[in-house]
């Protein structure tokens, strides 16, 4: 199958979902559902036949004789795995999307996302990896646009204002690296190893800070996902923000290694201080989804630190906790938006006492919210351990202040649960009804045997991630 | 060999998952499910006593990650096993004893599950090879404690309890996380047995040798509830009473002083050994005379497990293994026996725990009383029960290490003697005397022989029976000889100021209590007394620092600044860019869609434009 189908392909669905999906809600469900299981199943393949080190060719399309800018597809085990983290997410989405309003529409939206994020991943043009970039914004500004809270206005705009401006930056970039080399293609700028790559590197750092988000560029992602509703926040936080830290790596610390080293500092100072910030604001937050959101900053935080390590076990544990986060957040916003939506409140005061009433869907909250704060048998402890060990490999024994990074963690996830899940019952509580969807809960099961089952077995995932860097390690390259 | 201990590690899990699903509507099958598990775990355990040749060594490795590996070995040695046999024996009968304890509540299936999953965190964390497997079963144990302890999550005061059982001991339990990655990087292995002989041989940088093992010792107070990281200890009594006797007997508190024993000879290499001792001696000053004068059954026993497990650690300080580690070992007994006697003392009377509302129970609850008598005097160190020896231990070889005998000696002799002190009155104002509380004292029920008392029995003839291969245990624990150390009248002191104290307290509590009330009401008295009670306000303080300095400063802050500094800067570019749009009229609207399609058109006309310019 020729992955222009899975880049293209899914804009010509969108329209046809959009044109003729009124009144046929099941089956735009199951169609969209298809396709996302489909790009799994090609991205396994893809996984299957790639070889051990290296790359695939996937052919080049679209090519500007004169410019040397073409549609140039690669794939290698980093690209593979947020294809499989970003395809498995969509699935999981669209079932937790299952009794969304104004369906067909709502799918086709989905559907037309799916488009641009396998491009991105594919893409090592930087031209055609620009404008997948921005294109994945336009689907996602129409389902927080129409589908979200009150505020959404608001927050569309932050959103939009903040990703112009870092996609700007970007885009200036890339065309300061085509006058630098006269190429666009990302293997080439790395093997020319640009002479005078100082403000390059800082407008690609700035600009993919934006979208990690790495403080102080953070303000956008509270908001947007307040506003944004449950299955996009998960898209939000499970795919846009991967995207981010997807391209620091790809294109700030392998496109640009010699000034990634001489300013590995500065990544790893916004990282620390983005995981500390970020958990304060959580400590502090009364606002159920809100607290969600700074503890995904603070992880995101987390994985920085580990970019900065600039080494083969630090990348791996980066992308490792880049789906360890995926993963836990996930279903924590999911059940932060379901809950508002049965009680109509955000404020962790209203509620308590959920456990007597949801034993259920608090368990997989519970669970999710233990692999937050890094407990062992689950994902996220992974994550913690091996970044703390890099990190510690790379700059040295005062990087244990990670570990009190955890503790801030443990703080505001038990008093959550405190809150929200155990104590008397609220009178809010009470009087909701917290009868969920089936295919709305199936979801949620998935991402909790998930949590457990890469915490238990770590080396099902870090086999394919330690794949991914291991070729560059070995040319010396890390 | 190694299919036993992997069936040891895994059953338990199997067995909570079991107790957990098949018994969703039948709480006796849930029960049952668990009783057949401890038995297995125990049989198991004590197959592997019999058959013991050689330490267990299984090693594994968990997963890679860029150039690193993750061990997660398995090692069973002497010390592996003494542990095991604690946690899966006393677990067994703290099962047991649940059957009626917990006969009533509508939720054992979910109990059941959480308690097999407690001893399994256990059985995992001593007998790990490595320190992450240690790691992972001691936070396992830490989440299993917190499920419990909030067991009755419904009501607030137990609820209040578990947040925070799981920050004090998770507050200890970072430093233990900060010392793996610290002793990867400065050794590169994560065997303990390798780590002691490493440490041995001065092949390691000596500071950080001992910053790590004070980094552990950190994790093992918090654990192992002591100064300043006890309070959760004395909330967790909101737990049901089992779930005491299991975290104080079987598993969760032994942890603390199993690390440092297993890192034994790092310990001694980092000479950090004092560190312990001095922490310890402090520890077991406050539990014990807080003890003193606790109003709830529950309470009184918790302050004396502070004090005991700090005696235990002052055993370890001072230089002996075996001292300590028995002292541990008898601790574990008497404490579990304790306990659930308790336990069964505050079923029989409806969920009374405050004793002064009890008294005379003796003559309904009478083998209560008397296997909870036989813990007493093990617990205040009368000989022939095994509390004396590892108890005379501790105190006389802190006073033969020339580093610790003065303050040290001096805390840990007066614990000993208080220990007469807070046990006597706990019993005497439960068993003897009248009853204060008539009403009560006529609806008390009494326990059934088979589920309640019968493991008192068995662990009151533990206790005694213990006393007798004291120095088999010594040996099993240190791997070696072990020689009884010998202070000349200390065993006369000891013994005259324990009988002292125990006329004293029976004159004070049973033959005049009006005299009781009298020194009570003094002002200097009700000082000391309200100081006491409160375990030294370590809880208000440490209260004060989260709530005045994380919350109020540090989160405050960060708040203060995002609204007012980031976010402000961010609105006001949002006003100035609605301006500018608003100039070109068209997306005035404050469609984000107009918004982004006019933008991304401007990119792409820009773009366009500087292609065709670097192209001509």
């Amino acid at each position: 199958m020729s992955p222009l189908f899975f880049i293209f392909g899914p804009m010509v669905l969108a329209a046809l979902v959009a044109l003729y999906g009124k009144k046929r809600d099941t089956i735009v469900k199951f169609v969209s559902l298809a396709l996302f299981v489909w790009m799994l199943i090609y991205a396994l393949e893809l996984l299957a036949i790639l070889p051990d080190s290296g790359y695939l060719d996937l052919g080049s399309y679209l090519a500007v004789k004169d410019f040397g800018f073409e549609l140039t597809l690669q794939v290698d085990h980093l690209s593979v795995v947020m294809l499989i983290l970003t395809s498995v997410l969509l699935i999981l989405v669209a079932l937790s999307s299952w009794t969304m309003k104004r369906t067909s529409t709502y799918f086709a939206l989905l559907i037309l996302f799916a488009g641009p994020i396998t491009g991105v991943f594919m893409s090592t043009d930087l031209l055609w990896f620009f404008i997948f970039w921005e294109l994945t914004l336009v689907p996602m500004y129409f389902l927080v646009g129409i589908w979200g809270a009150e505020g959404r206005i608001y927050a569309a705009v932050k959103f939009f204002l903040y990703t112009h401006v870092a996609s700007m930056l970007i885009l200036l970039a890339f065309f300061l690296v085509y006058k630098e080399t006269g190429t666009m293609n990302m293997t080439l700028v790395r093997e020319s190893m640009l002479a005078s790559p100082v403000l390059i590197w800082w407008l690609l750092f700035i600009g993919f800070s934006v979208k990690m988000p790495i403080f102080p560029f953070h303000t956008w992602l509270p908001d947007a996902h307040v506003q944004a509703p449950a299955p996009i926040s998960v898209l939000l936080a499970g795919v846009l923000l991967k995207m981010g830290a997807y391209a620091m790596i790809r294109m700030v610390v392998l496109m640009l290694p010699g000034q990634s080293a001489h300013f590995a500092w500065v990544i790893l100072a916004l990282g620390l201080i983005t995981l500390f910030y970020a958990g304060f604001m959580a400590l502090y937050e009364t606002h159920l989804k809100k607290m969600v959101a700074y503890s995904s900053i603070s992880h995101m935080g987390l994985v920085t630190v580990a970019i900065a390590t600039l080494s083969y076990s630090g990348l791996s544990a980066a992308l490792f906790e880049m789906i360890g986060h995926a993963l836990i957040i996930s279903p924590l916003f999911l059940i932060a938006g379901f809950l508002h939506h049965r009680t109509g409140s955000w404020q962790m005061g209203d509620m308590g006492g959920l456990m007597q009433k949801a034993p259920y869907l608090s368990a997989i909250f519970v669970l999710a919210g233990l692999a937050a704060l890094g407990l062992p048998g689950t994902i996220g402890f992974v994550g913690e351990l091996t970044i703390l060990i890099a990190a510690i490999k790379s700059y040295g024994f005062w990087l244990i202040l990670i570990a009190l990074g955890s503790m801030i963690g443990a703080g505001y996830i038990i008093w959550t649960f405190r809150r929200v899940i155990y104590g008397e019952i609220s009178q809010t509580v009470r009087k909701s009804d917290f009868r969920m969807d089936h295919v709305e809960f199936a979801a949620l099961v998935i991402f909790a045997v998930l949590i457990v089952f890469f915490g238990l077995f770590p080396s099902t995932l870090f086999d394919v991630i330690n794949a991914a860097f291991a070729p560059i390690a070995a040319q010396g390259g890390l | 060999m190694t299919t036993l201990v992997l069936v040891l590690l895994i059953l338990p899990i199997i067995g909570a998952l079991i107790a957990f699903t098949s018994g969703l509507k039948k709480n006796a099958l849930a029960f049952w499910t668990a009783e057949v598990t401890g038995t297995l775990l125990f049989l198991i355990t004590l197959i592997l006593l019999v058959d013991y040749k050689d330490p267990i060594d299984i090693p594994m490795r968990w997963f890679e990650f860029g150039s690193f590996s993750i061990p997660f070995g398995i090692y069973i040695d002497k010390l592996s096993l003494v542990m095991l046999l604690i946690a899966t024996g006393l677990g067994l009968l703290d099962i047991h004893f649940a059957h009626d304890y917990m006969g009533e509540d509508p939720h054992q299936p979910r109990y059941y599950a959480k308690v097999l999953f407690f001893i399994g965190g256990m059985i995992l964390l001593v007998s790990a090879k490595d320190m992450v497997g240690l790691f992972v079963g001691w936070e396992f144990m830490g989440l299993a404690s917190y499920l419990l302890i909030s067991f009755w999550h419904q009501q607030k005061d137990p609820a209040d309890a578990g947040v925070s059982a799981f920050l004090f001991t998770r507050f200890g339990d970072i430093f233990l996380f900060a010392a793996i990655g610290l002793l990867f990087y400065l050794t590169g292995t994560l065997d303990m047995v390798k780590l002691n002989e490493l440490s041995q041989a001065g092949k390691l940088d000596e500071e950080m040798m001992f910053v790590i093992a004070v980094f552990i010792f950190i994790a093992a107070i918090g654990k192992s509830g002591q100064f300043p990281l006890f309070p959760w200890l004395m909330r967790a009594m909101e737990g049901p009473t089992t779930v005491s006797a299991l975290i104080h007997g079987a598993t969760m508190v032994n942890s603390g002083i199993y690390i440092v024993a297993r890192l034994f000879d790092f310990y001694a290499a980092a000479e950090a050994l004092m560190v312990v001792a001095t922490v310890g001696a402090l520890s077991a000053f406050i539990g014990a005379t807080s003890a003193l004068v606790q109003r709830e059954l529950k309470k009184v026993l918790a302050y004396s497990t502070m004090s005991h497990l700090s005696i235990a650690f002052v055993g370890l300080g001072v230089g002996s293994l075996a001292a300590g580690m028995t002292h541990l070992v008898n601790h574990a007994i008497f404490k579990a026996l304790l306990f659930l006697g308790v336990g069964a003392v505050i079923m029989s009377a409806h969920h009374v725990k405050d004793m002064w509302r009890l008294g005379g129970l003796g003559k309904k609850l009478t083998w209560v009383a008397l296997f909870m008598g036989m813990g007493v005097l093990s617990l205040s160190g009368i000989p022939p029960f095994s509390g004396f020896f590892s108890k005379d231990a501790v105190i006389a070889e802190a006073i033969l290490n020339p580093g610790s005998a003065g303050l040290i000696a001096t805390l840990v002799t007066i614990a000993g003697l208080l220990s007469m002190a807070y046990i006597g009155r706990l019993w005497l104002l439960t068993f003897a005397g009248e009853p204060r509380d008539k009403g009560l004292f006529g609806k008390v029920t009494r326990p059934s022989a088979f589920w309640i008392v019968l493991p008192l029995g068995i662990m009151a003839v533990m206790t005694l029976l213990m006393g007798f291969f004291q120095e088999h245990i010594a040996e099993m624990v240190s791997n070696g000889p072990f020689e009884e150390p010998h202070v000349a009248g200390l065993f006369f002191g000891l013994m005259s100021g324990i009988v002292l104290l125990a006329l004293i307290i029976y004159y004070y509590y049973v033959k005049r209590p009006d005299l009781t009330e009298k020194i009570a009401a003094q002002p200097l008295i009700k000082t000391i007394h309200s100081i006491l009670f409160n375990g030294y306000y370590i809880e208000k303080m440490i209260f004060w620092f989260a709530h005045n300095v994380i919350i109020e400063s540090f989160a405050k802050t960060s708040h203060w600044v995002d609204q007012h500094i980031i976010d402000a800067a961010v609105n006001g570019m949002i006003g100035l860019s609605q301006r500018i749009t608003h100039i070109f009229g068209y997306t005035h609207s404050g469609r984000v869609g107009d918004n982004s399609g006019a933008m991304t058109l401007g990119l792409l006309l820009l773009l366009a434009a500087m292609l065709t310019g670097g192209a001509v």
